[in-house]
């Protein structure tokens, strides 16, 4: 079909060039005429130019004497001598039959006078002329052009694979389209695989249980990634965009992986994030290693502060306090789809809360970073600086937890502002909690870097007040002026807290 | 029938040429009024240049007639003035005869055209005729 299509347009384009430098010849012909005409007309007008000029000439000498002894003409044969008399007085054609008597020097300015109209229609002819050479000329170049001849050559470069040439900034669309269909390659693969596998029970099938482990597993390190790459990208500012550089980096490493299955899943697990069991870190973990250009200084361990929780239960969301009676729930929407589906497949160990892009490293960032959880969904903020009402400040969790949560994250952000200059935005942000914050305090400890603010547990209470927040207000707009503002504002406001909440929950029961 | 389609054809495309005969001759009367205009515009400006102490001439056939100075660049005025009339006037003609011819145009290419589609019908039946022989 392609074969048919092109030698269609091959004999298109024959019938073409074949009349194209007949029409292209026919177009030279008219200018050339109409050049020619101009020139001719040109010499024309010049002729009388001239004559009118030496007939100046002949004005200013006549009356010099009385009279002259010429030859004058008898018929178109003869000639008799006689005298010019009368020299000064001149009978002149004015034109369309009239007539005029005057002097010499009146005719010489009547001259003057026609003169001018010849040199007015001598430059339009010129300009004519010139522009209908313009017009030749053009048309050479492009019989040029498109018969390929001459000087001037057209570059082409085709590109197969858009994304090569992006050289890895990727815009989002292409990446949203990119990952449909690696996965419906996967899906293939698997297919083949499973044919495979079928035709020989006993060699690499997996059977659907075991598919299902599988991709839970898949999942859940590619969300780690995610969380990973995000943390440490530089180069993406977008909000999707880390998203996307973060399975731009799974694409490439896909590209050159060792396992394709396992990278296939895990790109699956950027847009549908599960589970992830703590035994694929280890093998996809060099990966990301190999791959990130971004400074592993802030990497503790794997390099990134990450929090890892042993335990089963599901997990709690956190909150962030950015304001006076603010809570900014940090998320990407990843990772609240991640914790849903925690929550729904809960009793599988997670791998570790999402707090990677806690990084603001431009004003975008800190916009996607502080997000209103309402409902459960990521609603972004108009304005950072204001601050929600009350009803959305009040925390349902334990007082304790909370303010332990906060020492730590005080100490964890100290540590991570000296450490790391800028950018850390709040790692704590996308903590998420499963059962008791006692229990995930001290692991939290060691890994917490930078912190900008509080951290709140959200039980899944009945109670639907909004949960407190422990944090020093005015966080959001820079991140180091908020780390400068936790410090002093942070001890004030525990006791505040504390006693409210202390309130609340009396008041609860 | 191709034969009736031919005859109209012909008479149509006569029509037509008489037409663009009328088109070509206004448009040459045309070009001569434009001509005319420039000169009378040119004795216009030269009669401005002199002065009432030359005498003008009217070229009437063989005699020269003296004339007025004031009366000649009254004369040239008016007949400035009916050249541009005139001039007007086959303007308004000619467009009125292109839209004539135009018409015609189409005419004939619809009649050109059934005729080939009779001519070709023509051949197919005589072909087939053949055939059949």
């Amino acid at each position: 079909m392609a074969s048919v299509h092109d030698q269609m347009a091959a004999a298109g384009k024959v019938k073409r060039s074949k009349d194209l430098p007949q029409g292209v010849e026919r177009l030279k012909e008219e200018h050339r005429k109409v050049v020619k005409d101009c020139r001719s007309q040109i010499e024309h007008w010049k002729k009388v130019e001239n004559d009118y000029e030496s007939l100046q000439e002949r004005l200013r000498t006549l009356p010099d004497k009385l009279s002259y002894d010429i030859m004058v003409p008898f018929g178109p044969l003869a000639f008799m001598p006689g005298k010019l008399v009368h020299t000064n007085e001149l009978t002149v054609l004015l034109g369309d039959n009239w007539f005029a008597k005057c002097s010499a020097k009146q005719a010489d300015a009547l001259v003057e006078h026609r003169k001018k109209h010849v040199k007015n229609t001598l430059d339009d002819l010129q300009k004519v002329m010139k522009n209908f050479q313009n017009r030749a000329d053009f048309t050479d170049d492009l019989e040029k052009l498109t018969g390929d001849t001459g000087d001037f050559v057209d570059i082409r470069e085709e590109v197969i694979n858009e994304e090569e040439v992006t050289k890895g900034k990727h815009r989002l669309a292409h990446k949203a389209n990119s990952k449909p269909k690696q996965v419906y390659l996967l899906e293939l693969e698997e297919d083949k695989e499973k044919k495979e596998g079928d035709d020989e029970r006993t060699t690499g099938v997996l059977s659907e249980e075991e598919l299902w482990a599988r991709l839970d597993e898949l999942e859940r390190q590619e969300e780690l990634q995610d969380e990973r790459y995000r943390y440490t990208r530089l180069d993406s500012t977008d909000t999707n965009g880390e998203d996307t550089t973060s399975s731009s980096e799974e694409e490439k490493e896909a590209d050159g992986g060792s396992d394709v299955q396992v990278n296939g899943h895990q790109k699956e697990n950027g847009w549908l994030p599960t589970s992830i069991t703590s035994q694929m870190n280890g093998t996809n973990g060099s990966h990301p290693e190999d791959e990130e250009e971004e400074d592993c200084d802030e990497e503790a361990g794997n390099g990134l502060p990450t929090i890892y929780f042993s335990h089963t239960a599901e997990f709690k969301k956190v909150r962030i306090n950015t304001g006076k009676n603010t809570t900014l729930k940090f998320s990407e929407r990843n990772e609240q789809k991640a914790q849903a589906k925690r929550k729904k497949k809960s009793g599988k160990s997670n791998g570790h809360s999402p707090h990677e892009s806690y990084k603001i490293t431009s004003p975008a960032d800190i916009y996607r970073v502080f997000v209103d959880l309402v409902n459960g969904e990521p609603i972004p903020r108009k304005s950072i600086l204001k601050s929600r009402s009350r009803e959305n400040s009040m925390c349902s969790d334990t007082s304790e937890s909370s303010t332990a949560d906060f020492e730590e994250r005080r100490a964890a952000f100290g540590r991570s502002w000296s450490h790391d200059d800028a950018t850390h935005s709040d790692t704590s942000d996308g903590i998420t909690e499963e059962e008791s914050p006692t229990g995930t305090s001290p692991r939290t400890n060691g890994r917490f870097e930078a912190f900008t603010g509080t951290v709140i547990e959200k039980d899944p209470l009945p109670c639907s007040i909004p949960h407190l927040t422990i944090a020093p207000p005015a966080l959001p707009t820079i991140p180091e002026r908020k780390l400068e503002e936790v410090g002093p504002e942070a001890p004030q406001e525990p006791p505040k807290r504390m006693s409210k909440f202390k309130a609340t929950q009396l008041h609860q029961k | 029938m191709a034969e009736a389609i031919h005859k109209k054809l012909q008479s149509e495309l006569e029509k037509y040429q008489q037409m663009q005969k009328d088109v070509s001759k206004s448009m040459s009367s045309r070009q001569k009024l434009e001509a005319q205009l420039t000169e009378n515009n040119i004795v216009k400006e030269e009669l401005a240049l002199l002065d009432s102490q030359n005498t003008v001439y009217k070229l009437i056939g063989p005699v020269l007639v003296k004339q007025d100075l004031d009366e000649a660049k009254a004369t040239v005025s008016k007949r400035l003035e009916y050249i541009n009339g005139e001039i007007q006037r086959y303007e308004s003609l000619l467009k009125e005869m292109e839209r004539k011819s135009e018409q015609h145009r189409e005419v004939l290419s619809s009649l050109q055209q059934e005729y080939q589609r009779a001519q070709g019908q023509a051949v197919g039946k005589f072909q087939k005729g053949k055939k059949k022989i």
